[in-house]
């Protein structure tokens, strides 16, 4: 061991001397000929040299000797040249020589043999990981050292094309990782990750005028091409020998394989990658699936080696991103190509049946990412469902159930959610709408009754997703809803069907609505018109007869412009007769047309889309401002609508207390009161109209009080009204009598201060006084930046903010009642009753006992009896203290001392009384 | 089929204590003037949202009923007319108005009509093919050569100053002229602004050349709009609209004769807005229909093309976007109506203002309209953005 590293150490060595001999040699050589010569010298002992086509080129005669007489070594030691300078410091050195000196200096001037032989082959027959690694970072350079860069880069260029494209250098790397060699130290090996990095980035490092075959497309293409190979290589040889004798190697391998692949899916090439892979893979299950198996189809997979190699490949994607992209193009490339159903499942199967297992990621995003928030044609929704719900492998057409209905039931819980909601009709667009109701179409398919009753809330969310969908103006939409519901009723019971919809009368439903799902499959950049014009078929949205409509316009219309243009040069003709009737009429089609044209030139037909035009007029309702109008609007008891608006209105316009209440007081109560609010009533209203009719009524008592208690007196025993207007009468005059009792005035409090204030010595008399709330700050001159001659001086101080004052941001707000306010100010209180006193009870008290038609409050109105002696109550408690009291005690007490108000109604009023 | 919903408005300008009687963009900048009944006119920012400045520049009893702005007085000039009798032109400072007009007329009108700026035909406004035989410059020249009607001395004398003036003023290009409806109210008067003399008066008793016809019988002048037709060698014409609904076209190199004389509209005429070539308007009146016309001024016929009736009668504004595509119109039903101005067909009805609208504008740019309303409100409208 120590030997064999010993001689490599001394043979490392022997190739750096040889390669630093070469470098001098080329540095001071004066002609192309003696750099030819000494590079050949080195490679003669790396590379199995053909010399005859080199002599072939124009060399000068003395070199051409020098050439000849170098000695090939012979085979075995040539190897371990080609290993030590490949492997060591050696290499990248030379390289670096080759690729910036030679490059710009020299090899204009090779001949194009000694170009292939001597200098090409160092990248061509080496070691390609370190070949790619020493020509991508040259890529980049810029100008230096006076090299041309156009020409290095060029060069640099060329020689990745033929290394990697022409020659499989890709290809080659992927090998030179499963070869395992023990002389590589771990420090050397470049890791897979990096190279796999450097790969895929040389598109994207190349100049724009690079060759068309380092463009990103026709590159990863290439390789991928390359890779691929590697997998059906090795079905022959291969994976026999090494796969399962060294899996770490393998491993290598394929890790390079994966990392390349998805640094391709992360720079954007996912598209170009699949349509590769796709069909590779489809052959290879088709292959499979095709010859005949007695065993069952899994153990087929497993046993077959190549199957391997894309089960390992998947796995040795770690880029969560990547594996999206692949699986997501890998899809829409089997909707294109047709692929059964059961051969996708296969194709799926084989490449993610190890990692939904041990991935979460690759587990969410089957069950959830492409089921709920991608659109899928609905051929890969099924294979989706199938392979990561269903979890078994399907029957010639249809999905079948696996044993195990927990991930069916989590899966058809979390679409239900998601499609039962309201804000999803509303907000997701119609393609994604379209592609969840299938899937829980197609997924309730595969429940059964019992396990539908084993949900939570299942049922409840269908229903609600059906019934918010049946409100949607949108056909489709309807449509949705009502397949839903006809799976959903087969299988709560398969003999009844519900059949929601005239149109889905058959057994088998189209999940995809009619929708034309847009083809896929071809995805470069010179469809994107068509495309375009298949998916606004596919959104509904849009008629297609509107389109040919525009289209035809539009071009008639540019036909018409070109002939109106024509017409127009006739037109100017200034000698031309000109009768004006005609032309009155004649511009004005011509100028539609001209409009006309010009729309669809601009074409803003498309801009211009009208908005909802629909205008109701209930804001233009006419506003009531005039007392005499409501009183109006409250005498028409069929317009109910007018009664409210009155209703709204009437307390605050009552308590604007107008010049004409006075005399529209007395109608205005009377209306009030037999105005019917129970038409009005609305479930839940925040205010009932029964509320504003009482408030409107204490507001006319307040602001006009005889007026509108000789009304209502008369009204609170005339045959006419009911008992509940009287009590509301009644009510109405209770609540009154203690507004007015507790009506506040403002009044300011008047402020007392000194009126002569004494200056202090210290203070100059021209400043201001010091007087103001405590806390202000001294005063301040302000220093004017203006003209000297100045005759004022201005001052300014700070004040404290006061107390109440709330300062928020920028904006000072004055309105705040403060507390400062309230100190200057006093609220009176100021009992305004006793001057209504007499007029509130006198003709109360007046006939409360006459029997009447209608009227019999000392029997059978009880009710009336009470509240109204409740209302006199409060009316002298109101009056207490007041001269006007001892006016009306008397009376009040001879009522209540009547031979008519016996024990009964005496305790029931009190009982009333207690109860308001 | 849903419709879409009708758009909400993108700003709502709260601050003017009174009706806000009209509303005008700044030519360049991002500024709103408003002008209320109770004679303030606000500055506002419309980026922003907020009031730059507010000054009381008419009386609180008469109050502001027009403001004016237009790229031809000068992009740093404002004019508010008052229904105190004067039309005020004050310069925009940084910050705000200036202290004192620079320009105060006083006009004697106390009506109801809006006066009008000059609007000439702009460089890059939609075109009629073939049509534009007149470039700027010549057409300048045309303007300052041939001046008006020789008969009409004072007019010269106005012309001539006004010339010398515009030299003077580096800012101020074109002729400042403003249309007015006059003192005696059936008559239309233009007004130079910089030298505030009256130019000419264009009174309806001579119309049509038949002098049977009394002088009260169109009625007040009710709407005005001055305008430069690219063909009339730069010689200013007035489309009035009267009380009776019927509009008289004036030509001002012949203020005996109106050029033509129609009559769309059963009620008075309010509004009057011109398209920026000049070869078409839209005009709204008290009655229930909004009428477009086109106008050819080498024929001088003023033809109707589209009538559109109207659910309730009232409109009292009308502006057609700069970019010639629709139209928008201030309703006394509260409501601002778009129309395509091409076809005529309605676009949307926006319902925001519980008040009558007074006035709507459209920004120079034309992204942006602005609705003036009795609701004390200006409402800012993003319609159907230009493609840029």
């Amino acid at each position: 061991m120590e030997d064999a590293s010993k001689r490599r150490r001394e043979l490392e060595a022997a190739v750096l001397d040889k390669v630093g001999e070469v470098i001098s040699a080329v540095r001071s050589a004066k002609r192309v000929d003696q750099v030819i010569c000494a590079l050949h010298s080195l490679a003669v002992l790396l590379f199995p040299l053909d010399y005859s086509s080199l002599l072939s080129g124009s060399i000068d005669q003395r070199y051409r000797d020098q050439v000849l007489s170098a000695k090939a070594p012979p085979e075995e030691e040539r190897w371990e040249w080609w290993q030590a300078f490949y492997r060591g410091a050696a290499y990248p050195t030379l390289a670096r020589v080759l690729l910036f000196d030679v490059a710009s200096n020299w090899l204009a001037c090779f001949p194009i043999s000694a170009r292939v032989h001597v200098y090409d082959v160092f990248f061509v027959s080496g070691l390609s990981s370190e070949v790619v690694q020493t020509l991508v970072p040259c890529l980049q350079k810029n100008a230096s050292d006076g090299h041309d860069i156009n020409y290095v880069l060029s060069n640099t260029e060329r020689l990745l094309v033929h290394c990697l494209l022409e020659n499989d250098g890709v290809l080659q790397m992927a090998r030179e990782f499963c070869q395992s060699e023990d002389s590589i130290s771990e420090r050397t090996k470049p890791s897979v990750a990096t190279l796999a990095q450097i790969v895929a980035s040389i598109p994207d490092k190349a100049r724009l005028r690079a060759p068309v075959s380092l463009s990103s497309h026709l590159f990863f293409k290439q390789i991928t091409i390359q890779l691929l190979s590697l997998a059906e290589k090795r079905d022959e040889k291969v994976l026999d020998k090494v796969d399962f004798s060294n899996k770490s190697d393998m491993d290598d391998a394929l890790q390079f394989v994966g990392e390349t692949f998805s640094r391709i899916c992360r720079r954007g090439s996912a598209d170009v990658l699949l349509s590769e892979i796709a069909p590779r893979i489809l052959r290879h299950v088709q292959s499979l699936l095709s010859s005949d198996f007695d065993s069952a189809v899994i153990d087929v997979f497993e046993a077959d080696p190549g199957s391997q190699f894309w089960l390992k490949m998947i796995e040795a994607i770690k880029d969560v991103y990547a594996v999206e992209r692949i699986s997501e193009q890998l899809l829409h490339h089997l909707a294109t190509e047709h692929a059964s159903d059961v051969e996708a499942y296969w194709i799926l199967w084989l490449l993610f049946h190890r990692t939904i297992r041990h991935q979460t990621s690759v587990r969410s995003m089957f069950v959830d990412k492409f089921v709920l928030w991608k659109t899928f044609p609905i051929c890969c929704l099924r294979w989706i469902l199938q392979f990561a719900v269903l979890e078994c492998p399907p029957d010639a057409n249809s999905l079948t159930k696996g044993h195990s209905i927990r991930g069916l039931v989590d899966t058809l819980q979390r679409l239900i959610a998601v499609w039962s909601k309201k804000e999803f009709v509303q907000s997701a667009s119609m393609e994604q709408q379209t592609y969840v109701s299938a899937a829980v179409g197609l997924s309730l398919e595969k429940m059964s009754k019992e396990e539908l009753d084993g949900t939570n809330d299942v049922m409840h969310l269908i229903l609600q997703g059906v019934s918010c969908r049946l409100e949607s103006p949108n056909h489709l939409v309807r449509k949705m809803a009502s397949s839903v519901a006809l799976v959903f009723s087969k299988v709560i019971d398969p003999k009844n069907p519900l059949y929601l919809d005239d149109s889905c009368s058959g057994d088998i439903i189209d999940w995809e609505f009619g929708l034309a799902t847009p083809d896929k499959g071809n995805l470069d950049a010179s469809d994107c018109p068509e495309k375009d014009v298949l998916k606004s078929k596919a959104s509904i949205l849009a008629p297609e007869s509107d389109f040919n409509h525009t289209a035809n316009r539009g071009i008639s219309n540019n036909v018409k412009s070109k002939t109106k243009k024509l017409s127009e040069f006739k037109f100017v003709d200034p000698d031309e007769i000109i009768d004006p009737v005609t032309l009155n009429h004649e511009p004005v089609s011509d100028i539609d047309d001209d409009n006309a044209s010009e729309n669809s030139e601009s074409s803003s037909d498309s801009s211009l889309q009208p908005y909802d035009l629909l205008d109701d007029d209930t804001d233009l309702k006419r506003k009531l401002s005039q007392l005499v109008d409501v009183v109006g609007a409250l005498r028409k008891s069929d317009d109910a609508d007018g009664v409210e608006r009155a209703l709204d209105v009437a307390e605050n316009l009552v308590r604007a207390s107008p010049d004409e209440l006075r005399h529209v007081a007395s109608d205005l109560v009377r209306t009030l009161v037999q105005v019917r609010c129970s038409d009005l009533a609305v479930e839940g209203e925040e205010e009932s109209a029964e509320d504003k009719r009482q408030r409107a009524l204490v507001a006319l008592l307040v602001t006009c009080p005889f007026e509108s208690l000789d009304t209502l007196n008369k009204l609170l025993y005339s045959p006419n009204v009911d008992i509940s207007q009287r009590i509301m009468i009644l009510d109405v005059m209770t609540d009154a009598a203690q507004e007015l009792a507790n009506a506040k005035t403002v009044k300011p409090k008047h402020r007392t201060g000194p009126l002569i204030t004494s200056i202090s010595e210290s203070q100059p008399w021209f400043l201001p006084g010091s007087s103001g709330p405590p806390g202000a700050t001294s005063w301040k001159e302000i220093s004017e930046t203006g003209t000297l001659l100045n005759w004022s001086s201005r001052y300014e101080r700070e004040l404290p903010s006061k107390s109440g004052q709330i300062k928020r941001g920028k904006t000072r707000r004055w309105s705040l009642r403060s507390s400062s306010v309230q100190e200057n100010q006093m609220e009176w209180s100021h009992n305004k009753f006793p001057v209504y006193a007499a007029a509130f009870m006198l003709p109360a008290m007046q006939g409360f006992d006459k029997k009447r038609h209608g009227v019999d409050l000392l029997d059978r109105d009880f009710v009336v009896l009470g509240k109204l002696i409740y209302m006199l109550g409060v009316c002298m408690k109101c009056a207490a203290m007041h001269p006007e009291a001892s006016a009306l005690a008397p009376p009040l007490l001879d009522l209540l001392r009547s031979r008519y108000l016996n024990l009964r109604t005496s305790v029931q009023c009190l009982n009333d009384t207690m109860q308001t | 089929m849903s419709k879409r919903p009708t758009p909400d408005p993108v700003a709502v300008l709260r601050g003017h204590r009174a009706s806000v009687m009209d509303a005008s963009f700044h030519p360049s900048r991002p500024l709103l003037f408003t002008g209320s009944a109770d004679g303030e006119l606000r500055i506002w920012d419309t980026v922003q949202h907020r009031t730059v400045s507010s000054a009381c520049v008419h009386s609180a009893a008469h109050g502001i009923i027009c403001v004016a702005s237009s790229p031809l007085i000068g992009a740093n000039k404002v004019i508010s007319q008052g229904r105190d009798g004067t039309v005020k032109c004050w310069d925009i400072e940084d910050g705000g108005l200036s202290r004192n007009p620079s320009v105060t007329i006083k006009t004697n009108t106390y009506h109801f009509c809006k006066l009008s700026l000059v609007k000439k035909p702009s460089a890059h406004a939609p075109q009629a093919e073939g049509h534009c035989y007149h470039d700027e410059t010549e057409f300048r020249g045309a303007f300052d050569l041939e001046s008006l009607d020789g008969s009409k001395e004072k007019a010269e004398r106005g012309l001539t100053e006004s010339s010398n003036v515009v030299g003077e003023d580096a800012h101020a290009e074109g002729p400042n002229y403003v249309a007015i409806a006059g003192e005696q109210s059936h008559e239309v008067e233009v007004w130079d602004l910089n030298s505030a003399e009256r130019l000419v008066q264009l009174s309806q008793s001579s119309a049509g050349g038949s002098p049977n016809i009394s002088t009260s019988e169109r009625g007040m002048c009710m709407a005005v709009q001055a305008f430069l037709p690219a063909e009339s060698q730069g010689s200013l014409n007035v489309l009035a609209g009267y009380e009776d609904g019927s509009m008289l076209w004036w030509d001002i190199r012949h203020p005996g004769v109106p050029v033509t004389s129609i009559k769309f509209h059963s009620e008075p005429v309010l509004s009057i807005s011109i398209d920026e070539s000049c070869r078409g308007g839209i005009s709204g009146a008290a009655d229930d229909k909004i009428v477009m016309y086109s106008l050819d001024h080498s024929l001088g016929s003023c033809v109707g093309k589209k009538e559109i009736s109207l659910e309730r009668p009232g409109i009292s504004g009308t502006s057609i976007r700069p970019d010639g595509k629709i139209v928008a119109t201030a309703g006394w039903d509260h409501r601002v109506r778009i129309y395509n101005y091409h076809k005529g067909n309605a676009l949307a009805i926006l319902k925001y203002h519980h008040a009558t609208c007074n006035s709507v504008s459209h920004s120079s740019d034309s992204k942006l309209m602005a609705s003036a309303s009795e609701d004390r409100t200006v409402a800012l409208w993003e319609l159907y953005p230009p493609k840029s």
